[in-house]
């Protein structure tokens, strides 16, 4: 069962006006070569334009690998000439490590160490350090289970940081919190979705001080913020938790569309072409103009698991956690192809120039086809266990497991 | 004692007191019995800028609890750029230290010390770990730098730290010991195993320690060495239907401080979690609460800390007095989960729990339980039961 809920008048005349204008745009465009500065790519699409070498081992066509100095289940990001990763060490996990590496030999350019002042307890399976890290290009976001926020340079000098668990002592779910950060607009967007004191925020990335916060239902939810760009309305973030899903102006968070339905907590909505790409029942694509807020289309075969979807040229694919790969049109939801991959899949899949890449738990990235057949081109392992969505950016994935990151050479 | 005020660069301050710098240090410090600056800043001795960057820290260390404070990148620059003897100093500054301070300030001395290279004070930095009236949070600081530094000098450290009041350092110490005889006979095994579990304060070490023990013929009760307490009366079930019972005043917290208890059950916690598993006590229920009563004798009053693990929702009062409640089912369940301070006096005091299991229908939903141990702030245990 759904609703959706346009919070005045006007927003329903204005969008349905800007609808049959078809002036609608959609998120911001896909990552380009060069960096990846999110959870899931830069806009969080999940796609990024490089080619990448198809086959590697632990021993063939690796760049290089590092240790991490913890534990992680959070996704590298590529900025400039670094590779920045996060990890928690100590007995009680509340060790909050910022790593940067040269993005080109892997050696440690810096590193910093901060002391957790929230909840560390988590599930075996999560990690205090889950929620990916984001960037600007300038300034790096990390954010932790704790509910540490914190702001480094790319020097890695401290900025500002929050300890948002001191400022809400009741902020933080013993599961583990996992949604990333999301950068838009030079402000940084976070979710602490949780039995306490749930909350959004927009905080100020120069300042670190609240744009505006909001408190949400206490519910638990990994989901992390996504953009989304409506012409008429700015630019504003989808927040989703298992309840529904909200689109509030990134400049003073008024709410401006609500939908409510069955939406899973852990994998991210998807954008494009101005739809919303959810995981409810499958995924279901909404336009949040439309009056009704029944779904233009809805596909229970692209069961997303944890993982999030991703939404790539005029197709849609949806990993679930048994490891079936389903292509969709993006256009009417009918399925292109189910692919049977292998494994338990935690992380997301991404599509990296013309392929589509998904890493399973146990360490074997799938390398599959973006059209035609969609047929797997490669199966590729490395050792350990991997949690992690991985980053792609000139020419390399960077696939991190629990313990290590490694960069793939350049494509062949 | 809290610092007062943010102290005043002192460069805006009077030359005189500039050429003193460790007097004015003091004077513009009103310093905590943890900052013993004087100590290691002399008015004689101290080179130009030492009060600045001790300034700078302590304005680090102090960082309030709200907002980006981004204003203080600045002190941290300038506590990055100091020399090496303005390290110990600043270190000193953690004794007074907010969450966000311990953060803002190691920040910059971590810059510090990378910028000081070679050039950090290595004997400095040995004489301050080594000494346990230290802010402890510097001490763990230090003792990192050192261990990158000069790890043996690091590591002889420890052999004196196995009772540390920085829990970091004292888990070192024992893990250290216990590797020393990790080839020894079984004897002297089995001796500083045993004198190890009494020095351990973190509960995996005291687990780890246990296990090895029993493995070696020993019957270590772990609940007894957490200090659970054990011995509680539970209620009779109320009702919890739609979550409704977590704000509901029932009866027994009316008089939170001397609940009626004649007709409860007496229930007696079990296992090495030391856990009061109400569906054994009172039947497994769904959408229900209940309460239980414990009384603890301290020996003296004082402050302590009320430690609880429940995957329920659950209120406790100490005296009357609400110093927990969290309103979160099945997320999650741990040793310590929950931490409050609390005010005991000397003599028996009443800990009243109210724990609230939910209508959740799934198998992992189904244990309605709490454990609960009162100790100082580094986890040794307080308090015995009449």
């Amino acid at each position: 069962m759904s609703a959706t809920t346009l919070l005045s008048g006007f927003f329903r005349r204005r969008w349905a006006a800007t609808a049959a204008a078809g002036l609608l745009i959609g998120a911001v465009a896909p990552a380009v070569a060069g960096d990846w500065l999110g959870f899931h790519g830069n806009d969080g699409s999940g796609v990024a334009q490089t080619p990448i070498r198809r086959t590697w081992t632990a021993d063939e066509g690796i760049a290089w690998k590092v240790d991490l100095p913890g534990r992680s289940v959070a996704s590298p990001i590529v900025v400039g000439d670094l590779v920045v990763a996060t990890a928690s060490s100590g007995p009680k996990q509340d060790q909050l490590h910022i790593v940067a590496v040269d993005r080109e030999t892997g050696e440690l350019r810096w590193e910093r160490i901060f002391q957790a002042t929230g909840r560390t307890l988590c599930h075996p399976t999560s990690a205090v350090a889950a929620c990916t890290p984001a960037s600007d290009g300038e300034r790096i976001v990390a954010l932790y289970s704790s509910c540490d926020l914190f702001c480094v340079d790319l020097e890695g000098r401290l900025l500002w940081q929050r300890n948002l668990a001191v400022e809400h002592p009741r902020a933080g779910n013993d599961v583990g919190m996992g949604s990333s950060p999301r950068i838009i607009d030079d402000a940084v967007f976070v979710q602490i979705d949780c039995q306490g004191d749930a909350f959004g925020s927009a905080i100020d990335l120069a300042t670190g001080d609240d744009r505006w916060s909001v408190t949400r239902a206490k519910i638990a939810c990994w989901a992390s913020p996504l953009e989304v760009d409506l012409e008429g309305q700015g630019t504003c973030v989808l927040m989703q938790n298992p309840r529904g899903l909200e689109l509030r102006r990134v400049g003073d968070g008024t709410a401006v569309w609500l939908w409510e339905g069955d939406v899973g907590g852990i994998p991210m909505a998807a954008t494009a072409d101005g739809l919303i790409y959810a995981p409810t029942n499958g995924v279901a694509a909404l336009d949040p103009t439309a009056e009704s807020g029944r779904p233009q289309w809805q596909q229970p075969k692209l069961s997303c698991g944890i993982s999030s979807p991703v939404v790539f040229g005029d197709a849609v694919a949806s990993l679930n956690r048994g490891g079936v790969l389903v292509v969709a049109d993006a256009a009417d939801g009918s399925v292109r192809k189910q692919v049977r991959l292998a494994g338990t899949f935690w992380s997301s899949p991404i599509v990296v120039g013309d392929t589509i890449v998904a890493v399973n738990m146990e360490g074997t990235t799938f390398v599959v086809e973006a059209s035609g057949d969609y047929a797997i081109l490669a199966k590729n392992e490395l050792p350990g266990s991997f949690p992690s969505t991985p980053a792609a950016a000139d020419g390399s994935l960077y696939l991190q497991s629990e313990t290590a990151l490694w960069k793939t050479a350049a494509a062949e | 004692m809290r610092l007062r005020e943010r102290p005043q660069s002192l460069s805006a301050m009077p030359t005189r007191l500039q050429r003193a710098v460790g007097m004015a240090v003091m004077l513009s410090l009103p310093l905590a019995g943890g900052i013993r600056l004087a100590e290691s800043v002399h008015a004689a001795d101290a080179p130009a800028g030492v009060a600045e960057a001790v300034a700078a820290a302590v304005r680090l260390a102090t960082a309030g609890p709200t907002g980006g404070q981004a204003g203080l990148a600045a002190d941290a620059d300038l506590v990055a750029a100091m020399e090496p003897a303005m390290l110990v100093p600043c270190l000193a500054a953690f004794a007074e230290a907010t969450p966000a301070g311990v953060n803002w300030l190691s920040s910059g001395l971590d810059r510090a010390v990378e910028q000081l290279g070679e050039r950090v004070p290595l004997d400095e930095l040995t004489a301050f770990v080594a000494d346990a009236g230290r802010p402890a949070r510097g001490r763990v600081l230090a003792e990192r730098w050192l261990r990158s530094r000069a790890p043996e000098q690091a590591a002889a450290l420890l052999d004196s730290m196995l009772s540390d009041p920085a829990l970091p350092l004292r888990r070192a110490a024992i893990e250290k010991r216990l590797a020393a005889v990790a080839d020894a006979a079984e004897p002297e095994q089995l001796a500083v195993h045993r004198e190890m579990l009494t020095a351990a304060r973190d509960v995996d070490q005291v687990q780890a320690i246990a296990a090895w023990l029993r493995e070696h013929g020993d019957a270590v009760d772990v609940s007894e060495v957490l200090g659970f307490v054990k011995q509680w009366r539970a209620s009779e079930a109320f009702d919890n239907v739609g979550g409704i019972g977590f704000a509901a005043v029932y009866p027994p917290e009316e008089a939170a401080a001397a609940p009626n208890v004649a007709d409860w059950k007496a229930v007696t916690a079990e296992g090495d979690g030391g856990e009061v598993d109400l569906n054994a006590a009172i039947g497994t229920r769904k959408g229900v609460v209940s309460y239980a009563v414990a009384e603890v004798d301290m020996q003296r009053g004082r402050t302590a800390e009320v430690r609880i693990g429940s995957p329920c929702a659950v209120v406790v009062w100490i005296n009357g007095e609400k110093v927990i409640d969290r309103e979160i089912y099945h997320a999650s369940e741990a040793i310590d989960q929950y931490v409050g301070e609390a005010t005991f006096r000397a003599g028996t005091n009443t800990v009243l729990v109210k724990c609230c299991q939910n209508e959740q229908t799934e198998s992992w939903a189904a244990d309605w339980k709490f454990q609960l141990r009162i100790c100082d702030p580094l986890g040794t245990p307080l308090g015995v039961q009449p």
